[in-house]
């Protein structure tokens, strides 16, 4: 499974999003720290679920991170996250 | 705590504003940590820039310390605001305005305005 694939049903097991797109960007980052051939180091998310209700950004962020576990945190190199209801 | 932990501590508790970044604000070293720094810069906000590129310790440390995975970590007075994604949503929401307000952080009030014009 790609990373891609990875986040994509870790986040959809842990919010049941109304909408949600993984995009890997790593291409746009080439040269820069972290990127690696082949990509899947820097990743966009926009994710959307009622989950995320009453939240702050933080706790978004942090349930997001808790939803995709250290081990594919750790092996992401940039992960940017726009977080809504 | 470890002695990173307590030196983190130590920094943002007696600092109004500290930014755990890669490179420093003048020479930022990671396109996230940059464009942080490139607001709190362009905002005029007097601020404690730490390098976390020049210490492993401090690199890992501020991830346990607010446990946040990533760096950039912006902090006001001792806590913990967010990282890239959130300190640009709350540029441009005023939301950081609020809180520097709030905390007595001095900031020039019209290149935020102008930051949100260029983004509206």
């Amino acid at each position: 499974m790609s990373v891609t694939e990875e986040i994509r049903t870790a986040l959809e097991k842990a919010f049941s999003p109304s909408e949600l797109e993984v995009v890997d960007d790593s291409e746009r980052h080439r040269g820069h720290a972290g990127y690696q051939e082949g990509g899947e180091s820097h990743f966009n998310v926009r994710i959307r679920s009622g989950a995320f209700a009453g939240q702050s950004r933080i706790a978004r962020h942090r349930a997001v991170h808790a939803a995709l576990g250290p081990d594919l945190v750790g092996r992401i190199h940039a992960l940017s996250l726009d977080i809504g209801e | 705590m470890t002695d990173a932990k307590t030196l983190i501590d130590e920094t943002v508790k007696s600092n109004d504003v500290v930014l755990y970044m890669k490179g420093t604000k003048e020479m930022p070293q990671c396109g996230f940590s940059s464009r942080v720094a490139g607001v709190l810069n362009y905002m005029g906000v007097d601020y404690t820039d730490v390098n976390v590129l020049a210490d492993d310790a401090i690199r890992q440390g501020i991830k346990d310390y607010s446990d946040w995975p990533t760096i950039p970590q912006l902090y006001v007075k001792g806590e913990f605001v967010g990282g890239c994604d959130i300190i640009t949503e709350m540029t441009l929401s005023g939301e950081l305005d609020t809180l520097f307000a709030e905390n007595g952080v001095a900031f020039d009030k019209d290149a935020a305005d102008k930051i949100r014009e260029a983004n509206a």
